[in-house]
């Protein structure tokens, strides 16, 4: 596991670099602050920041975009939790790749679940062009972005740009979009139509600054409402603009005194094995977890193979399920009365998921796990509170779904480096294939499909594709979801109802 | 003596209070309305109101209404005047000094000067008897008015004439002196006592040549560079100078030593207790106010010169509420934190603190600016030089600027360790780079230490906050805090540098940061709050504040002013080519009934002018451009 851990750390740190020292340099000489350090000089003094999917776009695009090419996540600016959407304009020019759109569109979302101001800070050449198709038409593609920021801001969930560098095209929409906007001068550029394009389009010849600089937007045209001299200048007017917004006033979720697990987080490494076959008890993992390692656990008797039960994470409540082996009908019902518990009683549900699925055979069948099945995953889609998933060990097929995978809209989604996820383990993909082929015993035609299962399972494969909200050093899973929890709080919780549960 | 009035205030007086109590006197203090809570109130038995420390009829009022049989005066106020002494007289109370008739003539120069001769004691060469260069001065004079250095016969009669005019508006008294002017003096006192007995004791000689514009800076006992001779020869003056007028209680006879020839001159004599007394108490043992206390009770003097050595050396600082370094100009304001030495015992040296100001006092400039002295003593002068160093590191004003800084600074010098600093070195030093100003790099990584661990623990509430500003990141080292000073520190305290110098905290308490930086052991007192940090190290105040970044050059435009409205100009105040300073008025014009004022944006100089008297100018018509300086 440590080894796994120093792996997640090695790759962090190179996503963190951006891009290549060349485009750094370039960057830094034109006095523009790096993207990370952006958002640390708009972050509040010392204030965490909870990166999302720093990892996005591991080992696509030929690797040449680190982190998608934006930087996005909650940090507290002004006294309160914000989600931060940072162009790296040192990738590729900061233009929108397919994941470059959904991670901006995901950070829209957590905005949206958890009531957070969003504060974007442009550089960016908008859409990467030639992959316009996966880009710009879709439901999901770059419209998207500003439809949310109308839709964030009708709802009363401030929106905020700072316009550090280009903001071309679509992009323009981003800083006119937003409630209110700072621009910095001889820097920031905001036009529907660069330079090339007015000389292509009307044979006017203009320069960027002239066409749409920070002098223009602000004393001309009123697309912005700041001017700024630098970036330092235009985080701090930033900072300014968020201790304008009004603030929340209530906290929905009670919250008690804190204190750390009497077991160091850091012995995770120790008891949890790597290899996500070999069994061990997962309660070793809620006492490095939770508050005082305090669990107080529900049916603790019954239907051993999930652990349900009350605990606190930095002094909030929150009620945990995990897997302990595979799920059995009885588990099932344990799980499902346990998640309606907690939506009764208004407490976050945290999902400790290491699950290679629902037991399977006749007598299973017959007795109708499908039917009991069903109850939990009606029970996890249709709860009302907040919902955090860390993916411990294994993660396949309709476990996943009980256990509130992505498609169940938790809050957050981590991974930890030992994870493994897909519709079922390689070795049973490639036998059911191999079967249904005809050629049961042909490891020739095996060998291909493990190896795809291999490679697709992995954490690294999730996370840049956004099936997650980033992989997480196991130690760190406590802070991470305390901050997760913390962000959460703000958000109002609905009464719960539920759909049929097949009885 | 059952009850002892003060009629003073400060530091003087709660230290008059302290002895007073020691001997079981009932002590009274006297206040003013800006004082109702000061601490020498406070360190009072009883107190009483007065509109003023120098209304002589209240003070003697307030005497007798709290059955006073004797008032100590302190020094400064009324400590000196005759006719005080005269109306406690009349008031049958006791003035803890001499009589009315010896203040006066010990008040008056010349008269001072004359009964010194006739004492035996040596004189400065005047008149006719003194070569050039010569000081004129004023016989009431006092303080520096109604003086002048003369060093030629063609300057004379000018300087007589300027110091006479600013002696009659200073004292209404226009009497002139000439003496021979000492080049390089030092300043050498000898502290007396008398009792009513006839009995005169000498205390040995203060030197206090580091003085600027004749206030005293720092004093010490006893005087570092006199031989035994002049010592005998001062010592011995000022006891005959005591017995020649029948003088009673505590005095001062002040001399000037030239450096030059190591003879010493009369200059005059102090009918008070010295704000200086402290050094000579230190190197004598002697509590110098219980003598005064007990001669005023009319006992004899408990002890005989014989009594009386001298045991090491101790030297004085004065606090002042002054920014030397900006040009030494008064400082008022609120203490909110000061933190006087402890004075814990040291192997061989102590160090006393008499000061009368406690945090979040109120020093305002109706009074003395000194707020406490600092006082050293060892076996040697570099010893209590030493102690004297370091306890000035851990005296502290925050609130306002204090002058501890520049003693510090001072006592470091290396003039003032080798002595070579006579009485006119401060008024002709640059001080700035004889004294240099202390560097903020050190108070201001401090400051921003203490700024980021104060914002980690901010947000810690109920223990602790999943957003505590602790710099955490996924998978990675903290980030480093960043702290908005007066210009940005990186702050990284998981990494231990402060703008990636190594810094180790040893301890942070109660306003003190104890750390290493870059291997050298520092102490400062640190007071964060919000928008300004403030540091005091090595006695010095450093005022952090970061640049208020919603005002910005950007604010100022280019330059050029159009006009808002359409409108007519009423007056045109420039030219072209004309130099001008922000804010200064350019034109005026109206417009939809107001009258709108054109400022120059930043200062600059007029290139243009498109607006002539009268004329109607269209929205945006360009009126006035100004280019800026070149920084």
């Amino acid at each position: 596991m440590k080894e796994l851990v120093a792996d997640l750390r090695q790759r962090l740190a190179t996503a963190r670099l951006g891009g290549s020292e060349a485009a750094r340099t370039k960057h830094t000489d034109r006095g523009k602050l790096l993207v990370r350090d952006r958002v640390d000089a708009l972050l509040d003094p010392g204030s965490p920041f909870l990166e999302l999917s720093p990892l996005a776009a591991t080992g696509m695009y030929d690797d040449a975009v680190p982190s998608a090419g934006v930087v996005t996540g909650i940090g507290r600016v002004s006294g309160r939790e914000c989600v931060v959407v940072a162009n790296d304009a040192t990738v590729k020019g900061g233009t929108y790749y397919p994941i470059t759109v959904k991670k901006h569109l995901r950070a829209q979302t957590v905005a949206s679940d958890n009531h957070l101001p969003c504060i974007y800070l442009v550089d960016s050449g908008g859409a990467f062009l030639p992959m316009q198709d996966d880009v710009f038409p879709d439901r999901e593609h770059f419209g998207r972005i500003f439809f949310n920021q109308a839709n964030l801001s009708a709802r009363g969930i401030p929106q905020v740009a700072s316009v550090m560098g280009s903001c071309t095209a679509g992009g323009a929409y981003v800083p006119a979009m937003s409630d209110e906007t700072v621009i910095v001068r001889n820097q920031g550029t905001i036009f529907l139509g660069g330079p090339p394009l007015v000389k292509a389009a009307t044979g006017e010849v203009v320069s960027a600054e002239d066409l749409g600089g920070g002098d223009v937007h602000a004393r001309t045209s009123g697309v912005v409402d700041h001017l700024a001299d630098d970036d330092r200048h235009a985080l701090a007017i930033v900072r300014g603009i968020v201790e304008t917004f009004e603030r929340p006033v209530t906290q929905s979720l009670a919250v008690h005194d804190v204190e750390e697990p009497h077991e160091d987080p850091a012995t995770l490494y120790d008891v949890v094995p790597a290899d996500t076959r070999t069994p061990y008890d997962v309660r070793e993992v809620i006492r490095r977890v939770v508050d005082g390692s305090r669990f107080h656990e529900f049916k603790k008797l019954y239907a051993e193979t999930l652990v349900c039960g009350f605990a606190r994470i930095w002094g909030m409540p929150v009620g945990i399920v995990a897997n302990n082996g595979i799920l059995f009908s009885e588990s099932a019902l344990k799980g499902a009365h346990f998640i309606e518990l907690c939506n009764q009683r208004g407490i976050p549900l945290v999902f400790l998921q290491n699950i290679t699925g629902f037991m399977v055979g006749r007598e299973y069948e017959n007795k109708g796990i499908a039917r009991d099945g069903a109850k939990l995953v009606t029970a996890v889609a249709c709860s009302v509170v907040p919902k955090f998933t860390v993916v411990i060990g294994g993660s396949f097929g309709a476990g996943n779904y009980g256990m509130c995978g992505r498609a169940y809209d938790p809050r957050f989604l981590w991974m930890w480096p030992n994870a493994r996820i897909s519709v079922m383990g390689g070795e049973q993909a490639a036998s059911v294939l191999a079967t249904v082929a005809g050629r049961p015993d042909d490891e020739e035609f095996k060998e291909p499909i493990r190896e795809q299962y291999e490679t697709q399972g992995s954490p690294y494969y999730s996370t840049a594709r956004l099936w997650d909200d980033g992989v997480i050093d196991p130690a760190d899973t406590r802070r991470v979801l305390g901050m997760g929890l913390a962000a959460a709080a703000r958000a109002p919780i609905p009464e719960p109802s539920y759909g049929i549960f097949r009885m | 003596m059952k009850t002892l009035l003060i009629a003073n205030r400060g530091e003087i007086a709660v230290r008059v209070m302290r002895t007073a109590r020691a001997m079981g006197i009932r002590t009274v203090a006297l206040f003013t309305d800006l004082d109702h809570a000061a601490p020498h109130v406070q360190a009072a038995d009883d107190a009483v109101r007065v509109g003023s420390y120098l209304d002589i009829d209240a003070v003697v009022a307030a005497a007798k209404t709290v059955g006073a049989d004797a008032v100590h005066p302190g020094y400064g106020f009324l400590s000196e005047r005759a006719a005080f002494a005269t109306a406690l007289e009349a008031a049958g109370i006791k003035l803890v000094g001499p009589s009315a008739s010896v203040m006066e003539q010990m008040g008056r120069k010349d008269a001072a000067r004359e009964i010194a001769v006739a004492a035996g004691v040596p004189v400065v060469p005047t008149g006719t008897d003194a070569a050039y260069p010569v000081l004129v001065k004023a016989a009431a004079g006092g303080g520096g008015k109604g003086m002048r250095i003369v060093r030629n016969a063609e300057e004379m009669d000018e300087a007589v004439a300027a110091a006479k005019r600013e002696a009659l508006s200073a004292f209404g008294d226009d009497t002139m002196l000439v003496e021979k002017y000492v080049e390089h003096g030092r300043h050498i006192e000898v502290q007396v006592l008398a009792d009513a007995h006839g009995n005169v004791v000498h205390l040995f000689e203060r030197d206090c040549s580091t003085q600027r514009r004749h206030q005293k800076v720092l004093e010490e006992a006893p005087a570092p560079t006199i031989t035994p001779e002049v010592r005998a020869l001062v010592t011995s003056s000022a006891v005959a100078l005591a017995r020649h007028v029948g003088y009673e209680n505590a005095g001062t006879v002040e001399f000037l030593l030239d450096s030059d020839t190591g003879e010493a001159y009369f200059l005059e004599m102090n009918t008070r207790l010295q704000v200086e007394h402290p050094v000579t108490e230190l190197v004598t043992g002697v509590d110098l106010v219980e003598l005064q206390l007990r001669v005023a009770a009319g006992e004899p003097l408990p002890v005989t010169q014989d009594d009386l050595t001298l045991t090491g050396h101790a030297i004085e600082a004065r606090v002042y509420a002054e920014d030397s370094f900006g040009g030494f100009l008064p400082q008022a304001g609120t203490a909110s934190i000061v933190r006087w030495p402890t004075g814990e015992a040291r192997t061989s040296t102590t160090v006393r603190v008499d000061h009368a100001l406690e945090s979040g006092q109120v020093v305002s400039t109706s009074y003395d600016p000194m707020l406490g002295k600092v006082i050293a003593h060892g076996p040697d002068r570099e010893s209590a030089r030493l102690a004297l160093l370091a306890a000035l590191d851990d005296t502290a004003v925050l609130g306002l600027t204090t002058n501890t800084g520049f003693l510090r600074a001072l006592v470091a010098s290396d003039e003032f360790r080798d002595a070579t600093i006579d009485t006119a070195w401060l008024d002709h030093v640059d001080i700035g780079a004889e004294v240099p100003a202390p560097a903020p790099e050190v108070p201001r990584m401090m400051a921003a230490w203490v700024s980021a661990m104060l914002s980690a623990s901010d947000s810690v509430t109920h223990g602790g906050h999943p957003f505590q500003a602790d710099g955490f990141r996924l998978g990675g080292p903290p980030a480093p805090t960043l702290v908005d000073l007066d210009r940005l520190v990186v702050v990284d305290r998981s990494a231990g540098t402060v703008d990636g110098v190594p810094f180790v905290m040893v301890s942070a308490a109660d306003h003190v940061l104890d750390a290493v930086v870059d291997g050298h052991r520092v102490r400062a007192v640190v007071n964060v709050q919000p928008d300004v940090v403030e540091v005091s190290f090595r006695g010095q105040r450093h005022v952090l504040t970061p640049p208020d970044r919603f005002v910005d050059a950007v604010d100022a435009g280019d330059g050029i002013l159009l006009a808002p409205m359409p409108g007519t100009v009423l007056d045109v105040r420039v030219t072209q080519g004309q130099q001008v300073a922000e804010g200064d008025v350019l034109g005026m014009m109206e417009a939809m009934k107001m009258e709108l004022t054109l400022k120059a944006p930043f200062a600059g100089t007029v290139t243009a002018v498109g607006a002539t008297t009268g004329q109607q100018v269209a929205l945006g018509a360009r009126l006035f451009v100004v280019e800026q300086e070149e920084a």
